[in-house]
């Protein structure tokens, strides 16, 4: 085995020289073939009895999961003790303390799926034990209305749209409906998104408006964001994932990170066995090197670029990739994309697509436990946030330097940033031999997370901007 | 090597007691924005004091877990966006303890770009990978039940409060107080009479180590201190 290993070196040697000029390798690359996982071990393993013919056989059935786990409990805010400590929990209390008995209600346009009422689940339950009464409301419409909030989103992001009288018509008229189906008595009013902007003309004197805007609009559809931009000035604040998603606009504007919850299911500690179960359904074997990238089959994501970059990657080092995600079931594109994926792997063993139903948040926790590197190429991207959730997990992070993503991986410090296949199949190869290395960068970017990216920070933004908007807080101002 | 003195003066029981403090950040995000060295420099001239605030001290307190790279917000982005290695190292090397206004940190900062453009005219129009987008952080203060009265509970409380806080109290201090030191110090040198801790303290440095890092050296001088008392200037000279 030991001897297998030696030649498979000697001849990645030889062909990372034959490669160097049309890769642009720099030669320091060419030297560092070392895997020491491969050579040594990582001290993991799959469950008792699981051998290497079983995970051949998983790679092609993986078990996945058909039916919905029940979801966990949402947490109370005292569980986020050991995660960020009681000094952070007891500021938190501190600044929720001056709002005790304020009233807010949080507006959007759908309960269930989608990140915002995911965060919305979380965020809630932990106002309300901090006697922040929040109250979340649904809009309700037809169809025909969110086609058009729909075409809206896609505008926003820079596509072509026809907008009509008609369009802003049955925009108009659905928010109309909803605002006289509900009421606004509190003190602070959310809206997120575009969707249910219109409500706005609520909005009342001793009130505070806020819209928060989830969305990229550095490039938005000029019809569109001329039809918005009036409603979207009447609030008296707006908040933004990232300062390079603004629009100029005559309002205070706030940055909000988006955040993971550290006890959501796809972040939790997990038990090491289960890790080793997951493994074991999909044919990860934990004895070797695991390569990770979990998006949907996208173009946008690069799914193709990581196959060509654990390719180029593999003849130097040992290591897996695994390639899982949703959308190929239900997107016709994305069963498209998944095809262009398979012709890539072109049938390499240690590649593992698995395409995943949406309520596989603990297998993807799992995986992501278990890679030795998490890979993000995306070629346009949000925010990311499986960049966050990778890189609290403390694991080394190669991405794209796209969106939201440069905020997040610092690089060198908090991860690697990379501009092209050949700059991705460097990094993992650097990244597997140089473990000290990895592990900084891992153990950096957890904490970048935890100072910035959490959902204990989000709610302490959230207070924070009430006490502003209300007038409660004591501010400092720079010398 | 203890005197009368300096055994007094750990058991004394200040005055004014030292009652810690916290902060917590908003960030809004300005209207300044560049794209380049020019427009760095012009947005430089007019963004707010709370945004030099932001990129000059706040981020200390955002990245506090790293002890290597650029030390604020300006020098990273020289380097990683606009490849100005020379600029990045002159920005890095700005040490926001030596300010105690951000009239006169802004410019420094001002001083620093200007010469390096009037060195590199073709810098000034390079397009720069990303854009800088200027933020300023309004701040509000944290009060925390935590207080000492003595150097031992001084010590517990370094142990006891957040990262916010030592940042509060170790460096955005010197605006607020508008002096070269740190509250600690202050506090130190004029409840206690401890000149030569305070000293030690403030010489701690912030841009090699992590805000725990900080932490971990005050608290291990405060021990040393408790230990084996050091004899201030003062102390020897009545002695």
């Amino acid at each position: 085995m030991a001897n297998e290993v030696k030649k498979t070196r000697k001849k990645n040697v030889a062909s990372a020289k034959e490669q160097q000029s049309s890769t642009g390798v720099p030669e320091s690359a060419i030297a560092a073939v070392d895997t020491p996982y491969a050579t040594e071990g990582n001290g993991r393993s799959n469950l008792p009895g699981t051998d290497r013919a079983t995970l051949m056989e998983r790679r092609k059935y993986p078990r996945i999961s058909t039916t919905p786990p029940a979801p966990d409990a949402p947490p109370k805010f005292a569980d986020y003790e050991p995660i960020v400590g009681t000094a952070e929990l007891n500021e938190i209390r501190y600044i929720a303390k001056g709002l005790r008995g304020k009233t807010v209600k949080m507006v959007n346009s759908t309960a269930v799926g989608g990140g915002v009422a995911e965060m919305l689940n979380r965020l809630i339950p932990l106002l309300n034990e901090m006697e922040v009464h929040t109250k979340w409301e649904v809009i309700t419409g037809g169809n025909d209305f969110f086609e058009v909030t729909k075409g809206f989103h896609n505008a926003l992001h820079g596509g072509e749209y026809n907008l009509t009288q008609e369009i802003r018509d049955i925009f108009n008229s659905y928010n109309e409906q909803n605002r006289q189906r509900m009421t606004f008595d509190e003190d602070v009013v959310v809206i997120h998104d575009p969707q249910p902007a219109g409500l706005i003309k609520s909005r009342q004197e001793h009130q505070k408006w806020i819209w928060r805007c989830h969305i990229d609009l550095s490039n938005p559809h000029p019809g569109v964001w001329d039809f918005l931009r009036p409603m979207v000035e009447q609030y008296d604040a707006s908040i933004f994932s990232s300062p390079s998603f603004t629009r100029q606009l005559a309002n205070p504007q706030y940055l909000f990170y988006p955040c993971i919850d550290p006890l959501s299911e796809k972040n939790k500690p997990l038990d090491e066995k289960y890790v080793a179960k997951v493994c074991d359904d999909f044919g990860i074997d934990r004895t070797r090197p695991i390569i990770t990238q979990i998006s949907r089959f996208d173009r946008l994501k690069d799914p193709v670029g990581v196959v060509q970059a654990y390719k180029l990657a593999r003849k130097y080092v040992d290591c897996q990739l695994v390639l899982a995600g949703g959308g190929a079931s239900d997107d016709p594109e994305g069963a498209i994309v998944l095809q262009e994926v398979l012709e890539a792997v072109a049938g390499d063993p240690d590649v593992i697509i698995l395409n995943l139903p949406p309520w596989s948040a603990l297998e993807i926790n799992a995986i992501q436990h278990a890679s030795d590197i998490v890979i993000q190429k995306s070629l346009r991207e949000g925010f990311g946030l499986t960049v966050t959730e990778a890189l609290w997990k403390s694991k080394p992070v190669i991405a794209g330097a796209v969106g939201g993503i440069p905020t997040q991986v610092v690089h060198k410090l908090t991860g690697v940033l990379v501009q092209s296949v050949e700059g991705c199949a460097y990094q993992i190869r650097y990244l597997l031999t140089h473990p000290d290395f990895a592990r900084q960068l891992g153990k950096q970017g957890r904490e970048h997370v935890r100072e910035n990216f959490l959902m204990t920070t989000n709610l302490k933004r959230w207070l924070l901007l009430y006490q502003l908007m209300l007038g409660v807080a004591k501010k400092e101002r720079a010398a | 090597m203890a005197t009368p003195h300096s055994n007094q003066a750990h058991s004394t029981v200040a005055k004014k007691p030292f009652a810690f403090n916290s902060a917590s950040h908003l960030l809004r995000i300005g209207t300044e924005r560049a794209s380049n060295l020019s427009e760095l420099l012009e947005a430089l001239r007019v963004c707010p004091d709370a945004s030099i605030f932001q990129h000059m001290f706040q981020t200390l307190a955002e990245h506090h877990y790293i002890r290597e790279g650029f030390s604020n917000d300006f020098a990273h982005w020289a380097f990683f966006s606009c490849n100005e290695t020379g600029l990045a190292e002159r920005l890095s090397g700005v040490d926001v303890r030596e300010f105690t206004s951000i009239r006169a940190l802004r410019e420094r900062v001002i001083q620093v770009v200007e010469a390096h453009l009037a060195n590199n005219p073709q810098s000034k129009d390079r397009k720069a990978l990303e854009t800088f987008y200027f933020c300023s952080a309004q701040t509000v203060v944290i009060p925390t039940p935590i207080i000492a009265q003595d150097l031992a509970e001084f010590a517990e409380g370094l142990r006891k409060v957040s990262l916010h806080s030592i940042h509060f109290h170790f460096i955005n201090a010197r605006l607020r107080t508008k002096l070269n030191s740190n509250d600690f110090s202050v506090w130190l040198q004029e409840e206690l009479g401890l000149e030569v801790l305070a000293d030690r303290i403030e010489e701690i440095d912030i841009y090699t180590s992590t805000m725990e890092g900080v932490r971990r050296s005050i608290i291990k001088l405060v021990e040393r201190e408790l230990a084996n008392p050091s004899v201030s200037p003062q102390v020897r000279a009545t002695a």
